[in-house]
């Protein structure tokens, strides 16, 4: 008796995938989209939803996977013939690397007209170098910038700073009350990049970049190299050991109102706010010497959503790309996730989001990723273990620029001589 | 009809060893010969580009800044494994000394000894890397509680001390390996050859030197080489400690960190390199074999002649 | 014991010793290395009992072990059981694997002779100093190729290749150990190989089989590695791996972490304090010929 019930069991079990094949409507088309934001699952399976109502026969899959290893399983997937129908691919280097093996659909003005409107850099950012074909529709911008703890900069009578030295004046009034001026810390690498930048665009200048890009500067240019002294320079209102702070424990002080200022990414701004959902928090873009210039931030796209070059439902992935780059898409996106789109005409609910769209009128690139991250060694690799050196009080910063530029200039023409 | 009893026994003895013999090959020797096979070739990404005869190990061994970045990792192994044959095995040699003689408790301190060595290096990294916190780390308060605030520092974030803190945790996890190694090794000698070498001298160094190392050469020998082949492949205490990049400033960057880094890549340099890392794979397969050959052969022969 | 300074040995040390005895010497190291050792577990297993601002401001303070927040969180909010079930199947099915595959190949290795049957010993054995670790390129690619990537399949493939070598050690000169006269008296009677193998030759080696489980038990409990590379996907990942991505998420959160970690180290801990004399015997094993 026993043993037939078992095995009945065991035939359901069998036959369960087979009936739902069986009964699922033959003329959907279902197209699986691959991501690395597994934090979002929520809101794009509603994204997804809108999608689906507006485009019946069409379903699409989501399915996020691990951000730290997305690369690695992307690129295992398309080497392996497994590629999904579409995908997030990050910009530039990353970007490549998946283009280059030809596994991406090339897209055009036809066949996603909107890209015509999309910002140039932006569009850019996934545009592969060598032929000049774009294969992905841009999603989220990145600011380098300074967020900070209202209630602390009120407390002490604190404004946003107009030139460096109030910069520096607020840190040394927010030491002197007894608190960390910023959360940073150095002993995660790639978190002096983003010091570097959040910190030191405006000093660098956007005639600089223009400079550099043209093959007249490189990294030991007297204004990239003060920006280097400026970060140099917060040294002493980093709190105590801070070469031994690492990324979270850096989070943790901001969050917690320990420390008054956190240099970084505008990405920080949600995981702050998860964490601790009293913070209030300000933004402002790093000044440079003068007042009055207008401080500058960093920016970078962070990826875009792009089609297999294999997919076998072309059209239903086209229909999707397409969703993905309208407005109705970049207004949900804004809202729901937070994050600063590309897509034109798109308002900010948020007012801090509606803050960083505003700073980002002002930018420059955040060079060593948008320029520098296709070949070894990286600019990144680079500047992140020099600034660390530097902070570390074992290098200057024209040793840090020298570094730098002769690393580049081992696969970079213009700064060979 | 013996014929028969013959055939019937070797089909027996295939049956039994050709199973193992597939997994080794398969996953053994097939990928370690394929380790060498791959470094000569140029990657794009997963795919295997054109036949590049000695490219990728001239990248790694003499083009900059990659030579040089070669060149520290393989330095800061050597002092790995030197700092350990000495904090480790040393102090493994002393404890099993003292644990010898069964003295009270031998056997309660003998099973804490060991204890870290079961639990897992991803444990034992995440651990002390919460300990060495500059500011809430158990290491710094310890130093202010006794009134060493000066001593109190970023362990971890220092060039001067972040590969000393990974040596030392390493030892602590690891130290009652040899220890119980070297006790085993004591506990083979025979009494009577200590009483007798007893009654010629009373000297305590003596007698450690000239009776009892020789007698415990050969477990010293295997814990010598293991700690070879476990330095040259030192990757996940840095790992957890540390991260990817072997911070600060490559100050703790090793061999393997640097290989996994050029193979599968990290999110800063964006670009993986297969090819040059089956280079650095190649490279580091081949210190250690040809190493450890000579040495084992080096130290057995020393073994008989004593 | 008694205690005997000698003329050579140095005056301080003399003194030393004079004053405590050398056994006296001896248990202050013995007391002060255990201390060491068991420190920083008893403050890990503490802090798991505690919230953040009590491990900051009182990190050495006993706490109220009734207090099981930290715990419940991690039971009801994280998939650390999913990693220990994984981590329990690949350690479980790798060394059944290892101990039958290691036993055949032994077997016919120490019980019979036949052409090769030595250089087929060495090849086993050479695979005892071969770091598998830098074979994960091919490793990789391989199991690409296989369509194993991602899967559990992957990691035991590679566990049972790092294990098969020093069990067939192991059970080489184990079984070489054992006398002839059984098996002749059994072949005498007409017993067929196999059942010479199960019957009689197979009972006598559970102590070495499970020398040689334990010894492959710590390794492939504690792996890290081969996961980071081949697993992906947050349900298949082993405690290691696992607790990696635990960190991650509740990075700011120590009590959390700390008891994350004690909840990670006990299941191995408590199997070694009850079996630590079989551990230590079969982790050293390797070392000990």
């Amino acid at each position: 008796m026993q043993r037939k019930l078992i095995l009945s069991a065991l035939a359901a079990a069998v036959a369960a995938p087979a009936v739902i094949a069986a009964t699922a409507p033959t003329f959907a088309q279902e197209i699986s989209f691959w991501s690395w934001r597994q934090e979002d699952r929520e809101q794009y399976e509603e994204i997804i939803a809108r999608f689906e109502a507006q485009n019946p026969g069409v379903e699409v899959a989501f399915e996020a996977f691990e951000a730290s290893q997305y690369a690695t399983i992307l690129s295992t997937a398309l080497a392996a013939d497994n590629a999904p129908d579409s995908m997030m691919v990050r910009a530039y280097g990353a970007f490549e690397a998946v283009a280059n093996g030809g596994y991406l659909m090339p897209l055009d003005e036809d066949k996603v007209p909107a890209l015509a409107d999309f910002p140039q850099s932006a569009v850019d950012a996934v545009t592969l170098r060598s032929d000049g074909v774009t294969y992905a529709v841009p999603f989220a911008s990145q600011t380098m910038l300074v967020m900070y703890n209202k209630a602390i900069f009120d407390d002490l009578g604190i404004d946003e700073p107009q030139t460096w030295d109030d910069l520096i004046a607020a840190a040394e009034t927010i030491t002197e009350a007894g608190m960390f001026a910023f959360a940073n810390g150095t002993a995660t690498a790639w978190q002096n990049e983003t010091l570097t930048f959040s910190l030191g665009a405006s000093t660098m200048g956007q005639d600089f970049i223009a400079d550099m890009r043209a093959g007249e500067a490189d990294f030991t240019d007297e204004r990239f190299i003060e920006a280097l002294e400026k970060v140099n320079e917060i040294k002493p209102y980093l709190p105590d050991g801070y070469q031994g702070l690492d990324y979270p424990s850096a989070q943790q002080l901001f969050v917690s109102g320990l420390a008054a200022m956190f240099a970084g990414g505008s990405f920080e701004i949600a995981n702050f706010r998860s964490q601790n959902p009293d913070l209030e928090i300000g933004l402002f873009a790093a000044p440079g010497a003068d007042e009055g210039d207008t401080p500058l931030v960093a920016t970078f796209f962070d990826g875009g959503y792009a089609g297999s070059a294999t997919t076998e439902h072309e059209e239903a992935v086209l229909k999707w790309l397409n969703f993905l780059a309208t407005q109705e898409f970049g207004q949900m996106f804004a809202n729901s996730l937070g994050n600063i789109t590309p897509i034109p005409g798109v308002t900010f609910e948020d007012p801090l989001l509606q803050e960083v769209a505003d700073l980002n009128a002002n930018s420059i690139p955040y060079v060593m990723l948008t320029d520098f991250r296709y070949q070894e060694p990286s600019g990144s690799v680079l500047i992140q273990s020099e600034v660390q050196k530097m902070m570390a009080g074992e290098a200057t910063p024209e040793e840090v620029g020298q570094a730098v530029t002769e690393g580049i200039a081992t696969y970079h023409e213009p700064f060979q001589d | 009809m013996l014929n028969f009893r013959l055939t019937g026994r070797g089909l027996w003895i295939a049956f039994l060893i050709i199973p193992p013999l597939a997994v080794m090959v398969t996953f053994v020797a097939y990928p370690i010969v394929s380790a060498l096979a791959y470094a000569f070739y140029d990657w794009n990404g997963l795919q295997r580009g054109e036949f590049v005869w000695f490219e990728n190990f001239r990248i790694v061994l003499f083009q900059e800044p990659f030579a040089e970045w070669t060149r520290r990792a393989f330095m800061h192994n050597v002092i790995v494994f030197f700092s350990l044959m000495v904090v480790q095995n040393g102090f493994g040699f002393i404890l099993a000394y003292a644990l010898w003689r069964e003295p009270f408790g031998a056997a309660f301190h003998r099973v804490a000894v060991f204890l870290p060595v079961v639990l897992s290096t991803v444990i034992i990294g995440f651990l002390w890397k919460l300990f060495f916190h500059p500011i809430f780390g158990v290491v710094n308060q310890s130093l202010r509680a006794v009134g060493l605030d000066d001593l109190a520092q970023p362990w971890l974030g220092q060039s001067e001390t972040a590969l000393g803190a990974l040596i030392f945790v390493n030892a602590w996890a690891w130290v009652g390996f040899p220890t119980l190694v070297f006790l085993a090794g004591l506990q083979r000698i025979p009494p009577e050859l200590l009483d007798a070498a007893r009654m010629e001298t009373d000297n305590e160094w003596i007698l450690i030197r000239k009776i009892v190392w020789p007698l415990i050469a050969p477990s010293a020998t295997i814990v010598f080489i293991l700690l070879f082949i476990g330095s040259f492949n030192w990757f996940e205490l840095p790992y957890i400690m540390v991260g990817l990049d072997g911070s600060p400033f490559g100050s703790t960057d090793v061999l393997g960190l640097y290989f996994y880094r050029t193979a599968f890549g990290n999110q800063s340099a964006g670009v993986q390199d297969f090819g040059q890392g089956s280079a650095l794979a190649v490279l580091i397969f081949a210190f250690i074999a040809v190493v450890a050959a000579f040495w084992t052969v080096r130290l057995r022969r020393r073994e008989i002649q004593i | 014991m008694t205690t005997a300074p000698t003329m050579a040995a140095p005056m301080a040390e003399r003194g030393l010793v004079g004053t405590l005895g050398r056994a006296g010497l001896v248990q202050i190291l013995l007391i002060a290395n255990t201390f060491l050792m068991l420190f920083p577990v008893v403050i890990m297993v503490f802090s798991g009992f505690k919230s953040n601002v009590e491990i900051f401001q009182q990190p050495f303070a006993i706490p109220d072990f009734t207090n099981l927040e930290n715990f419940v969180r991690i039971a009801t909010e994280t998939t650390f059981p999913r990693y220990m079930f994984n981590s329990i199947f690949v350690t479980g099915t790798s060394i059944g694997l290892i101990l039958m595959l290691g036993t055949m190949a032994a077997y016919a290795i120490g019980r019979y002779e036949f052409f090769g049957a030595s250089f087929l010993l060495l090849f086993f054995i050479a695979g005892l100093t071969l770091p598998l670790k830098l074979a994960i390129i091919p490793l990789f690619i391989l199991f690409r190729d296989m369509g194993i990537l991602n899967t559990h399949l992957s990691l035991i493939a590679v566990y049972v290749a790092m294990g098969l070598p020093s069990t067939v050690f192991i059970m080489t000169g184990f079984l070489r150990s054992l006398p002839r006269e059984l098996e002749d008296a059994a072949r005498m009677d007409g017993a067929s190989e196999a059942r010479i193998m199960f019957k009689i030759m197979l009972p006598l080696c559970k102590p070495a089989l499970i020398i040689s489980a334990i010894h492959n038990l710590v390794p492939i409990w504690n792996d890290f590695f081969f996961p980071l590379v081949f697993i992906q996907q947050d349900s298949l990942k082993t405690l290691p791996q696992g607790l990696t991505t635990f960190i991650g998420e509740y990075n700011t959160d120590w009590g959390v972490m700390f008891a994350g970690l004690t909840l990670a180290a006990l299941p191995i801990t408590v199997l070694y304090i009850i079996l630590s004399r079989q551990f230590i015997n079969g982790m050293t094993s390797g070392a000990l010929k």
